[in-house]
């Protein structure tokens, strides 16, 4: 059939001149114009104090979002996030405590510290990647299931109880120590992690490799890139920026929490799709998950402080979500 | 007048004025980035069979699409049984007795037979389905058509000819007035195709007016009435069967002279740098073929849809699983083919469906060009990319092959069907590629791209390259090869050569007129 | 062409003969027959009869859910939020019949009839939620659902502060959720009646035919003249609405309205789906055995309880058998096209 073929699509006329560019404007516009809107009820909102606040929560949310994007370029998702984080920051407490309590010298306890976390980030992307890349299962079905057994181990793992007095090398190291003098620890590593992301994403073979694989998973296979191990790759990527996103939780926390991940699932998604990473696979980059980031950051910063109610705020992000995906939706039909 | 009005009056018998049973003027019909149909007129009158002739792009699918009320026109008038129609939809379509024969994409898989020919047109007594009487008239009208179709098998399980039976068998459910047949004989054998122009005659004679679309001559000269032929989404003229010559036809439909239009080629064979040695493929689409190619050489493969002929190059690129059978390239045997594997060897694979395999269509050219050499230094050095150097060799290719517009940073989904191939065929010059296996590389192409298709593949050729040529357009792959397989059901049934390389010729082997010769090996 | 069966000698290993056997009987009903054995060979009090009737009935829970879920993956979709609609159907109906105890406080028929209405309500408003987003915007029902999940969740919580909402009719409770009838448990014939409603529609109704045709092979339904936009969003309200209905026989067994929303619900809804069979691409997918496998998974729960596996880890089986199902499918698969 000639490559027209028998679309059904109705009233389609020549085509319009390209809006993906107002596309680009309309969050950070949007952004300004919430912050704007909040500061007329709530001045607190633009001081010194708060702003620094959304940037270091927004660390967090962009380790996230990032890990997300990783496997969302490939048309997949990932939705054992919040669990994986949740088993990682038990498990990794527990080595910690364990090795604290048996005397151990404190980089030993870091170092095992992180291992550990990174180990069990290593196996869950493993899982994932394998499965879906080498089986060709559904990511959704084995995200599912690693999110289970996650959620499964955590509580085991944990007895269901914090693990409390994570030791305090630790946590300097990744939370309240001082890499860059003035500067959190977190927004350090969030924008290394950044940068770092940008270099494989724009500047590799395997970067370039999970834009077309999400773009046309059979036209990467046809040129001969080896689109099963980039896209296992990928899994794996997306759980170790996980396991260092857990890391870097449980050290603010100072505690190994079986429910950290929380909602991370959804958020991370949010964050990234409101950004501008599609969901159809192959769009978006590491701005997009920083402007998503800091959007969903805000968003929840404003709710905050306006004092609105956890669980109205969760009522909202459901609606955020739609309004996202319908945004990407139209972004994708226009350009 | 809506469709339903109309739906009204055939049934009251009221009469329809007019001899036309169809007319369409102006019709216009654009998609993002082509503009598909432009100002084509069209009339149909009853009891015709008038052919719709053009080449694969020209417009044929889109113009009955609107017919058969897929879409709207976004210009033009339409008029059915002399009333005006807007806003037809298929469902619409059907009701008033205008009855689509598409080539795929109206079964569903995993239902049967039966379910799918009443899909949409459901028995029903008393709100539940009707299965008795559907089952009746499902064996009523397969068994007057005289196809061999088991109303109980799913459709996935049919064989792309027997999937094209029911396709056509829908569209005797209802009341037939004007019959759209939309290259019906594709993947038929010669007796099934023979069937189904008798059951055309029977139609004509009844006062069924009939839209034949298709692009084989053979069939044109058998069966058309009138013939409109369609270019570049324009009607260039309306004949009547006969008035014109086959030649004059051809030329009509490309818009150019068949000696111009396909290059002159010295052929000089040298070395043989692909040898297929006995293939079979697991799912048997592919049954003991041997083949070979030489440097400096166009191998041609013709046969009707679905012999087998793409499955063969596929599998040599690993995209197929095979059974048993050896593969060589430059002597060296191939035990694991993979895309990998044989691009590292010297060996592309040019595939027919361009959207679904070939191309990231929202990715730039450049990245789409550069895809297949992504190993190699010019392109990546430890992994990490050579963006000046990929675009430096990326623009120069791309200028040679006279891309429009040459902007490599150019999404593809923005170039016509020629430049996308163009775009596809740069990925043969960004590797040192020996051997370049194209299936069906002018389908959706432009009568100005195919010709520097062609000219690029001349050029190939006296540089040393080896060309495998699957093709369905036989004028196509007769003129440019200079040694041509004949594939019939899975199995190689001639290679011919120099004189023997013509349409009698090689339409005989088509159909198994004739048994495997001193054939391949 | 791949998929003919041309006239080749079948290979009679006798591999190849016992896999299409149990490819015609159906993977499911042969590991549950031989499950069963199993169990009543090694657990103690399985085959106790008050131990079956426990399983049926809580199953019936389960059925319910998965047979909505299968719908929505008929369709080609899924349905991340039918969790949610549980928890905020059973919240908003306890809290509708507790609210009405003391104005018609003599006559509990219509308190439950409106609190189940309330339910119900909740139900098809979030299933046309879905819909419409599906079939209008065109967006991915896998980010819907959740987005939906969410606001059905945020409600529910904020509803109820996450305490639990007492106060429902007796009889509700007594004769709907942990009574018997004729020996067994109400829920069961709720459930049947719902498999077997189904079933008819599946097999004789255009209904059911025009939602495999959807699935199956969207543009084919729409060129036949299928009206698919309809018939998506009655797919996702129908599994909303089963949702509910599901989640009334849950609050009905637990006696108070819950907002504590259990994640694990939708994933079981989804792995029996999946492990009967229905295809995660759409176009497949049969009631009975649907309803088969919600049966099986409560069993294998049950078979945990009683070898007192602590129920945390029985997540991580359900995350592992889930997977095994469709692995398992994948290979098949696989294998088929070169059989």
């Amino acid at each position: 059939m000639s490559e027209l073929g028998i679309a059904v699509r109705r009233g389609r006329t020549r085509r319009r001149p390209r809006l993906s560019w107002a596309f680009a404007f309309v969050l950070p516009l949007l952004m300004v114009a919430m912050e704007l809107a909040v500061f007329s009820v709530e001045p607190r909102v633009l001081s010194q104090r708060n702003l620094i606040n959304i940037l270091n929560q927004s660390s967090y949310v962009l380790v996230f979002a990032a890990a997300q994007m990783m496997v969302i370029l490939t048309r997949g998702f990932d939705l054992s996030l919040g669990a994986s984080v949740s088993a990682i920051s038990v498990a990794s407490a527990l080595v910690m405590t364990g090795l604290a309590s048996a005397g151990a010298p404190a980089w030993l306890i870091v170092v095992a510290g992180l291992a550990a976390g990174m180990g069990f980030g290593l196996l869950v992307g493993l899982f994932n990647g394998l499965l879906v890349a080498g089986l060709g299962i559904n990511p959704f079905v084995v995200t599912l299931g690693s999110l289970n057994i996650c959620l499964g181990l955590a509580t085991t793992i944990s007895g269901g109880r914090p693990v409390f007095n994570v030791p305090d090398p630790f946590s300097h190291l990744l939370y309240d120590g001082t890499f860059i003098p003035g500067i959190p620890v977190p927004l350090t590593l969030a924008a290394i992690i950044s940068l770092l992301l940008y270099f494989v994403l724009g500047h590799t073979v395997f970067g370039r490799s999970l834009y077309l694989i999400g773009n046309n998973p059979r036209a990467a296979e046809l040129a001969g890139l080896p689109s099963k191990r980039y896209l296992a790759l990928a899994y794996v990527c997306c759980a170790l920026l996980a396991a260092f996103g857990a890391l870097m939780l449980t050290a603010r926390t100072g505690s190994g929490e079986p429910n950290l991940g929380g909602s991370l699932m959804l958020e991370s998604i949010a964050a990234a799709v409101i950004g501008g990473v599609s969901l159809m696979g192959g769009v978006g980059g590491i701005l997009q998950a920083l402007l998503g980031a800091m959007f969903v950051t805000m968003l929840s910063n404003a709710m905050d402080l306006l004092e609105v109610g956890g669980y109205v705020q969760q009522i909202l992000l459901g609606c955020v979500i739609i309004g996202a995906i319908f945004l990407d939706r139209l972004r994708v039909t226009r350009s | 007048m809506s469709p339903t009005q109309l739906e009204d009056a055939s049934r009251t018998g009221s009469p329809v004025r007019g001899d036309l049973l169809l007319e369409l003027t102006g019709i216009s019909k654009f998609f993002p980035g082509v503009v598909a149909l432009d100002g084509v007129d069209f009339d149909l009158r009853h009891g015709e069979v008038h052919v719709l002739f053009g080449e694969n792009g020209a417009g044929k699918s889109t113009l009955i699409n609107i017919i058969a009320g897929t879409y709207p026109p976004d210009a033009g008038a339409f008029r059915y049984r002399g009333h005006a129609l807007s806003r037809l939809t298929p469902h619409e379509a059907r009701a008033i007795g205008i009855s689509p024969v598409f080539q795929e994409f109206s079964l569903v898989p995993d239902l049967t037979v039966e379910q799918n020919l009443f899909l949409g047109r459901e028995l029903t007594a008393g709100g539940l389905l009707n299965r008795a009487a559907m089952r009746a008239k499902a064996e009523a009208i397969i068994r007057d058509l005289g196809f061999d179709l088991d109303p109980n098998r799913k459709v996935r399980e049919l064989s792309r000819a027997h999937q094209q039976m029911v396709e056509i068998a829908k569209a005797f459910l209802t009341e037939v007035r004007l019959l759209i047949l939309d290259e019906p004989t594709a993947s038929l054998t010669e007796a099934e195709a023979a069937k189904l122009f008798s059951l055309v005659a029977k139609l004509k004679a009844a006062g069924v007016g009939i839209i034949y679309v298709s692009h084989r001559m053979r069939e044109i000269t058998a069966i058309a009435d009138r013939i409109t032929v369609l270019r570049d989404g324009r009607k260039i003229r309306t004949v009547a069967s006969g008035e014109v010559s086959e030649t004059e036809l051809v030329e009509l439909m490309t818009g150019r002279k068949i000696d111009v239009l396909f290059p002159e080629i010295e052929f000089r064979p040298r070395e043989t740098l692909l040898e297929v040695e006995h293939l079979t493929l697991a799912d048997r689409s592919v049954n003991d073929v041997s083949f070979f190619a030489r440097a400096g050489e166009i191998t041609g493969i013709a046969g009707l849809v679905g012999c087998g002929k793409s499955e063969i190059i596929r599998a040599v690129f690993g995209l197929e699983t095979i059974a048993s059978g050896t593969i060589r390239v430059g002597g060296e045997v191939v035990a694991h083919p993979s895309p990998t594997a044989l691009l590292r060897r010297g060996l592309c694979y040019f595939p027919s469906d361009r959207v679904a395999e070939g191309l990231a269509l929202s990715r730039p050219v450049r990245e789409n060009a550069s895809m297949a050499a992504l190993d190699l230094p010019a392109f990546s050095r430890a992994r990490v990319l050579q963006r000046r150097s990929e675009r430096r060799v990326i623009q120069s290719i791309v200028e040679r092959l006279r891309l429009q517009p040459p902007q490599i940073e150019r999404p593809v989904a923005n170039f016509s069907g020629g430049n996308r191939q163009k775009v596809l065929l740069a990925r043969g010059l960004t590797r040192d590629i020996k051997v370049f296996l194209f299936d069906e590389p002018t389908v959706g192409v432009d009568v100005g791209a195919k010709a520097e298709v062609y000219e690029l593949m001349k050029a190939l050729v006296s540089a040393g390259v080896a060309i495998v040529l699957v093709s369905s357009e036989l004028p196509e792959v007769m003129h440019l090869s200079h040694r041509l397989y004949v594939m019939h059901r899975s199995r190689i049934v001639a290679e011919l050569t120099g004189k023997d390389i013509n349409e009698p010729e090689v339409l005989s082997y088509f159909f198994g007129e004739r048994s495997p010769a001193a054939a391949a090996g | 062409m791949a998929g003919e069966v041309t006239g080749r000698e079948a290979s009679a290993s006798a591999f190849d003969r016992a896999y299409r056997f149990y490819a015609a009987v159906g993977f499911l009903p042969i590991m549950l027959a031989l499950f069963v054995i199993v169990l009543a060979l090694f657990v103690p009090h399985f085959l106790a009869l008050g131990n079956i009737f426990n399983v049926l009935r809580s199953s019936s829970y389960l059925v319910i859910l998965a047979v909505g879920q299968m719908l929505v993956m008929i369709v080609g979709g899924f349905d991340l939020s039918v969790g949610a609609v549980v928890a905020l159907t059973s919240v908003v109906s306890a809290s509708v019949m507790a609210g009405l105890a003391g104005s018609l406080g003599g006559h509990p028929g219509i308190i439950i009839a409106l609190g189940v209405g309330a339910g119900v309500g909740c139900g098809l408003a979030i299933g046309l939620l879905n819909g419409l987003c599906v079939a209008f915007l065109k967006v991915s029902p896998f980010m819907v659902t959740l987005g939906t999940a969410s606001i059905a969740t945020g409600f529910a919580l904020l509803l109820t502060d996450g305490i639990p909402v007492y106060g429902m009719p007796k009889s509700f409770v007594n004769d709907f959720g942990r009574g018997l009838w004729l020996q067994l448990p109400t829920a069961v014939y709720v459930a049947v009646i719902i498999v077997m409603l189904l079933w008819v529609m599946q097999n004789f109704t255009r209904m059911g035919r025009y939602i495999y045709a959807i699935g199956g092979n969207l543009q084919a339904a729409i060129v036949s003249g299928v009206r698919a936009k309809t018939h998506l969003i009655l797919a996702y309200a129908l599994c909303a609405m089963l949702a509910s209905v599901s989640g009334l026989a849950l609050t009905a067994q637990i006696g108070s309205g819950q907002a504590v929303l259990n994640a694990q619900l939708t994933l079981e809804s989804i792995a029996a789906a999946v492990i009967a069979g229905v295809s995660l691409k759409g176009g497949v997918g049969k009631v009975e055995m649907v309803a088969l496998a919600a049966v099986f998974l409560l069993t294998l729960t049950d078979a945990m309880d009683l070898l007192k596996i602590d129920p945390r880890v029985q997540s991580i089986f359900l995350g592992v058998i889930v997977v095994l199902a469709v692995a398992v499918e994948e290979l098949a698969k696989r294998r088929m096209t070169l059989v």
